[in-house]
């Protein structure tokens, strides 16, 4: 019997739930979205029509095997949208959704019993994610339990050994305590634990640290570095905070209104951003420095768009500082490779 | 002379679980259109603060003085009927942490902006709702806004909407507690222009409560940095953002994801104390990663540190092995030692380990002196007591400062 990464047993029952596609894993990508959409049909009454709410809007992009790509939007841009699709929480409305080379767009839940073993999440509260009527090791034992991992002692020991790799030491000590005798970061922690019990090859990580003290997200995103290296495991990591973006990211995806508008290398992104938007986002965000207050940060006036009727065009071009009308407003920007991995949806950019 | 000088501020509440030292001894003074930013963790006492100087209390207060001192006058003399009609909102006024989510949904903006004159000044309708208007211009939105619902507004305009009720009786100081935390970056950006802006339109002194160090050099002429209900550094921003004297606030600084440097952010081990029971000496003694043998360790912390030791070194097998530590006052504490050898041979293995590890494990740099007695060893540490807040017109409180004394 062997125990390996993140804790998992290897067993037989493991081996047969494999995808067929495993068997060559001839894809470089764990994950690949083309033109996805997922819309939402909201208010719908007896007499009244329902009305699409376009939360993801033609989204391509992939993500490499032991990579965290980053996705960086303001709230309502759909980022957390875009995550839950591409676990399949939410099934597309339209386009394709590739996981291991496998497309998964439009499969049932029972077709994607393995699916759930090798995409894991990490959600944003620690205070609600966690059931407060288990110890920890229940916690952490129960996804080998629904999966059919291995006998009680073998389970003892993932568990154990995934209590360690999060580095909540001595793991007995903690496999004891129930939520509410942890702190925040440490519930974060389990949470964390539980989603290597599994030894899966993606996570998401939707705002994993945005309730936490500032204190205490560093160690948290420093765990998460620390486990896609040492693991191989790829992160999708979503985020509203383009500084902890910048630190802790292969690379970054910018999102408004349901588009994906930027996307490359963290470098490349953030050194030399091509869209207005990203422009704006970096603009608006203060590093502690006294001189900050002798000046007025620059701004975008205006607020993001509803997403059920969407500007036409470009979905930024009314709060654009460089919109071309005739352009901006009547033509859907194309994604452009304009450097190398790093593209960009802007008529203008160059 | 100062706007607002307040001077050895406390506030303690009564729980089932002992004494909360929210404010403990807290001092501070600001001049007319400066403004001061209060920086700290969750639960360090910042919001307490605020609520001290508003003398906004509740029912469990235990212990609740000080000079809060207010155009000359000390406040905390006033009776609460004096204090609810020269201060509270007319001399210094606060915009609440998460307040645009607690506006009445069923009351049009205008008239909750309009209330505090209704009640304060006695205004009649008309006027009141004509100053209304007036304070909602100021923070940039139209008179048509004081006819909306708050459900009509966005996150952005019902902030405004807040500072505007802050504004409304033309305060001198205004308590901003995270007046950005539920707004997104863009919009965030336009409120903090928009409070720049206000505070030299309107002449005001700010006094803005926030974790987030970007955020208060927008705004701070003076940084005050709190740590377990205490100011551990105060002083201008020029020199608190570049080079901290105390070590809390370097790495709190260090702890910040910047944008435009690749510097890597680095983490605060372990949590801020209970408030409950602070540490003693030094309250960041236990996190700090320059502590010596003043800083304040006492018995408990120090077996608590060796148990957390022998877990870490476990493996090496370097740490002598010890079968019962006990403590004894806040400065003595026994070990008696898994019985192998003699108890001054212990003693002995004990002093070398301690020599060569109390730079890695810098609690053990408080021991004074190790002496073998019959069946066990009693280890003596060295007296602390809290670190003056020293320094001028920029005050930190660290033993390792000149002039702290030694």
């Amino acid at each position: 019997m062997l125990v390996t990464r993140g804790g998992r047993l290897l067993t037989a029952a493991a081996v047969d739930t494999q995808p067929v596609a495993d068997a060559s894993p001839a894809s470089p990508h764990v994950v690949e979205v083309d033109a996805l959409k997922k819309y939402f049909e909201i208010g719908r009454g007896l007499f009244r029509k329902s009305v699409s709410l376009k939360a993801v809007d033609l989204v391509t992009l992939a993500i490499s095997r032991g990579e965290t790509l980053a996705v960086v939007g303001e709230s309502g841009s759909g980022k957390t949208t875009l995550g839950r699709t591409i676990i399949r929480l939410l099934e597309p409305t339209d386009g394709k959704l590739l996981y291991d080379g496998q497309d998964i767009t439009h499969k049932s839940d029972k077709e994607l019993m393995w699916l759930r073993r090798k995409a894991q999440m990490i959600p944003q509260d620690p205070y609600s994610s966690v059931n407060p009527a288990f110890p920890v090791y229940r916690i952490l034992d129960e996804p080998l339990i629904i999966h059919k991992e291995g006998d009680r002692a073998q389970r003892q020991e993932a568990v154990m050994k995934a209590l360690q790799s999060v580095k909540l030491n001595p793991p007995e000590f903690f496999a004891n305590k129930y939520p509410h005798m942890l702190s925040g970061g440490q519930r974060q922690r389990v949470a964390i634990a539980r989603a290597l019990m599994l030894n899966p090859e993606f996570i998401l990580a939707d705002e994993p640290v945005s309730m936490l003290d500032a204190s205490v997200r560093i160690s948290i995103l420093r765990l998460l570095r620390q486990i896609q290296l040492k693991f191989g495991i790829a992160f999708l990591y979503i985020t509203h905070d383009l500084a902890t973006a910048k630190h802790f990211s292969d690379r970054i995806g910018i999102m408004y209104a349901g588009r994906l508008v930027e996307e490359g290398p963290v470098r490349g992104v953030l050194g030399e951003p091509l869209h207005p938007y990203t422009q704006a986002l970096m603009s608006a965000i203060p590093d502690p420095d006294p001189a900050n207050r002798l000046t007025v940060r620059q701004a975008l006036p205006g607020e993001p768009p509803s997403l059920i009727s969407p500007p036409t065009g470009c979905h930024f071009h009314p709060r654009c500082p460089i919109a071309r009308i005739g352009l901006c407003d009547v033509q859907d920007p194309e994604m452009r490779e304009l450097r190398p991995g790093h593209r960009v949806a802007c008529h203008l950019a160059n | 002379m100062p706007v607002l000088d307040i001077k050895n501020l406390v506030l303690w509440y009564r729980t089932r679980k002992g004494p909360v030292h929210a404010v403990d001894d807290i001092s501070f003074a600001l001049e007319p259109g400066q403004t001061i930013a209060l920086v700290g963790e969750s639960g360090s006492g910042k919001t307490s603060t605020a609520n001290a100087i508003l003398r906004l209390l509740p029912k469990n207060v235990l212990r609740y003085e000080g000079n809060v001192v207010f155009d000359g006058q000390d406040v905390m003399e006033f009776d609460t009927e004096e204090f609810r009609k020269v201060v509270r909102w007319r001399g210094i006024s606060m915009v609440f942490q998460g307040a645009m989510n607690s506006l009445n949904p069923t009351i049009r903006v205008g008239g909750q902006v309009a209330e505090p004159l209704m009640v304060h000044y006695d205004v009649d309708r008309d006027e009141a709702a004509d100053q209304a208007i007036e304070a909602l211009g100021k923070v940039g939105l139209s008179a048509d806004t004081a006819r909306r619902f708050p459900f009509e507004l966005s996150g952005g305009m019902k902030q405004r909407v807040v500072i505007a009720m802050a504004l409304i009786l033309k305060p001198k100081v205004v308590i901003l507690d995270e007046p950005t935390s539920a707004l997104d970056v863009m919009t965030q950006t336009n409120i903090i222009n928009l409070l720049k802006e206000l505070k030299n339109t309107e002449h005001l002194s700010y006094i803005f409560i926030t974790h987030d160090l970007g955020l208060a050099s927008e705004l701070a002429d003076l940084v005050g940095i709190v740590y377990a209900g205490q100011l551990v550094e105060v002083g201008p921003a020029e020199g608190v953002f570049v080079k901290p004297k105390h070590p809390y606030t370097g790495k709190l600084l260090a702890s910040v994801p910047r944008l435009r440097s690749e510097a890597a952010p680095d983490f605060i081990p372990g949590a801020p104390p209970d408030l409950t029971d602070p540490p003693p000496g030094c309250r960041f003694h236990l996190r700090c990663p320059v502590s010596f043998e003043k800083c304040g360790w006492s018995a408990p912390e120090f077996i608590e540190q060796v148990r957390l030791l022998q877990i870490l070194e476990e493996t090496k097998g370097t740490v002598p092995a010890i079968e019962a530590m006990t403590a004894k006052g806040a400065q003595n504490l026994l070990i008696k030692p898994v019985a192998n050898g003699t108890v001054a041979e212990f003693a002995q293995r004990l002093t070398s380990f301690i020599a060569q590890n109390q730079e890695t494990y810098r609690f053990l740099k408080s021991v004074e002196s190790v002496q073998a007695k019959a069946k066990v060893v009693e280890v003596k540490l060295h007296e602390s007591t809290p670190p003056p807040l020293i320094g001028g017109d920029w005050r930190a409180s660290c033993w390792l400062l000149a002039g702290a004394g030694s």
